[in-house]
């Protein structure tokens, strides 16, 4: 699914924040991204959702060496990816019902197609209520709940999430966890990064671990 | 369960107004200098059919008898009606030539006692071909102190002088139209410039550039179309209302076209809109790509 390898990135002139990080992420797999904070998680997720080019190293997604593939080929890639952005990147002008069903229409479904899928999911994360809202009258829960809708709705090969339960009481972020899992069991191959090691709770699930930019663990948390 | 229209991509611009205004500002201006070329272009057909239709023939002969005159009338305008082409040819009265010169000589009895030429108006039928140079030569051998005036000189004058109208009025409708849109442009860019992050979402999610290009040149298409359309709705409306005027009563300036455009020219002023919209369009198209070739 994703193969890493010896990828380094670094931001312009300034020190590298990731070195010689090299892994494989099996289709299928449930994966926790731990590391504290500044340890280079949300570059990772970066590069492995397409956001930036790595600084060196290969990167193969879904088959596809990113180095050689053509730049026509990345939308189709990207839409293959749920991203869960730690800062929401919810469109403001737009309703919570809109910004989930934004996936969908991208793939080119139409409304009719999708709005009891939409509607249900919302309902699922705690948001029936709340279709019509814009995102600035939700608080940062719920902006995150909508955004964790909107990552998952589409039923992505590779889901990618970045503290996605940061904002939300411990509960829902249990609920959100279950949610992950069951699209996991879907055939989603999973990856969440997270400073908080008390969400790993998921049997199945293994954790890589970051420490200054440098991938120092990879093991099954439950072997 | 109500089916739910999908929200636009593009928000709707909160702090664009000035910029429409400026759009819709431009596109009235544009239209008014339409309006100008359009009037520039009818009055110059309008001088050089006037005239070019027309002969004058000058009978002067102060030092001769009255009934000399006469007779040198009677056989310049024999001449004339016997020459093809000609439709028609009357004397004027000298109260009618009295009139003419009033507005340069006034109207004080005086004026009557000079010795003022009479004069034949000549109309040729329109396309006629009329060889002024013999009609000139039978004129004088009729009337020996008749001469003939065809206007050409005045017309060549007229013509000129509506040319540089015409061509003035081009200019600046040339120069308006490339102001518009270098407005509509940098108006684009602006408000691409202010949704970036819109643009870099889209990217992100999959969108491909077509997508993410077309959400954004129908959103400035539109946005412009309006605008123009409101500036070149009031262009319209003040040459309508200037052509009310004259219905009015108000005299029109001397030799100038009516003010009022038919209503066939009026269409053309839809092609201001139009025309800035396509500006917007393309100017979005080309924005949105290239901001995208930039990002990864």
């Amino acid at each position: 699914m994703i193969r890493f390898e010896n990828v380094g990135m670094r931001y312009g002139p300034g020190p590298e924040v990731l070195r010689d990080v090299t892994f494989t992420l099996e289709a299928g797999s449930y994966t926790f991204l731990t590391g504290p904070s500044g340890a280079g998680k949300t570059t990772l997720l970066k590069l492995m959702y397409l956001g930036e080019p790595p600084s060196r190293g290969l990167i193969t997604l879904f088959e596809h060496d990113l180095a050689t593939a053509r730049r026509q080929q990345f939308p189709e890639l990207r839409r293959r990816i749920g991203v869960v952005f730690q800062d929401f990147r919810l469109l403001n002008h737009l309703s919570a019902f809109d910004n989930v069903a934004l996936p969908l229409r991208l793939a080119g479904r139409s409304p009719s197609g999708y709005q009891q899928d939409v509607e249900e999911l919302l309902s699922w994360v705690g948001l029936g209520d709340r279709l019509d809202s814009r995102p600035a009258t939700l608080s940062g829960g719920e902006q995150q709940r909508v955004a964790i809708a909107r990552a998952v709705v589409a039923r992505p090969d590779l889901l990618l999430a970045d503290e996605p339960t940061g904002n939300v009481d411990p509960d829902m972020g249990q609920r959100l966890i279950r949610l992950f899992e069951e699209l996991n069991k879907l055939g989603t191959t999973v990856l969440i990064a997270t400073h908080d090691r008390g969400l790993i709770s998921t049997p199945q699930a293994r954790e890589m671990r970051l420490v200054d930019g440098r991938l120092v663990e990879l093991r099954a948390t439950r072997p | 369960m109500s089916e739910r229209k999908a929200g636009p991509i593009m928000p709707r611009d909160r702090g664009a107004a000035p910029l429409d205004i400026v759009i819709g500002v431009m596109a009235f201006l544009a239209a008014l200098a339409l309006g100008a070329s359009l009037l520039a272009n009818r009055a110059s057909d309008s001088w050089k059919l006037g005239l070019a239709n027309r002969v004058t023939v000058q009978i002067m002969a102060p030092e001769k008898p009255d009934s000399v005159v006469s007779g040198e009338i009677d056989a310049a305008l024999r001449v004339l009606r016997d020459t093809p082409g000609i439709a028609h040819a009357a004397l004027i009265s000298e109260k009618d030539t009295l009139a003419l010169v009033k507005p340069w000589l006034g109207s004080d009895p005086v004026i009557a006692q000079l010795p003022l030429p009479r004069l034949i108006d000549a109309e040729i039928v329109p396309g006629a071909p009329v060889d002024v140079a013999a009609l000139r030569a039978r004129l004088k051998t009729a009337s020996p102190d008749s001469i003939l005036d065809d206007h050409s000189r005045w017309i060549g004058r007229l013509r000129a002088f509506a040319r540089g109208i015409s061509f003035a009025a081009y200019g600046i409708l040339a120069l308006i139209a490339i102001a518009t849109a270098a407005t509509v442009a940098f108006a684009t860019r602006a408000g691409l410039d202010a949704h970036h992050e819109i643009v870099e979402l889209l990217h992100q999610m999959g969108a491909t550039s077509t997508f993410i290009a077309r959400a954004f040149e129908w959103h400035y298409f539109m946005a412009t179309m309006f605008a123009a359309t409101v500036g070149a709705v009031f262009a319209a409306v003040l040459f309508i209302l200037a052509g009310g005027l004259e219905f009015a009563g108000f005299e029109p300036t001397p030799f100038l076209p009516p003010l009022a455009l038919k209503a066939a020219e009026i269409c053309w002023f839809a092609g201001v809109p139009l025309v800035a919209s396509l500006i917007a369009l393309g100017t979005a198209r080309v924005s949105v790509l290239a901001a995208l070739r930039r990002i990864y």
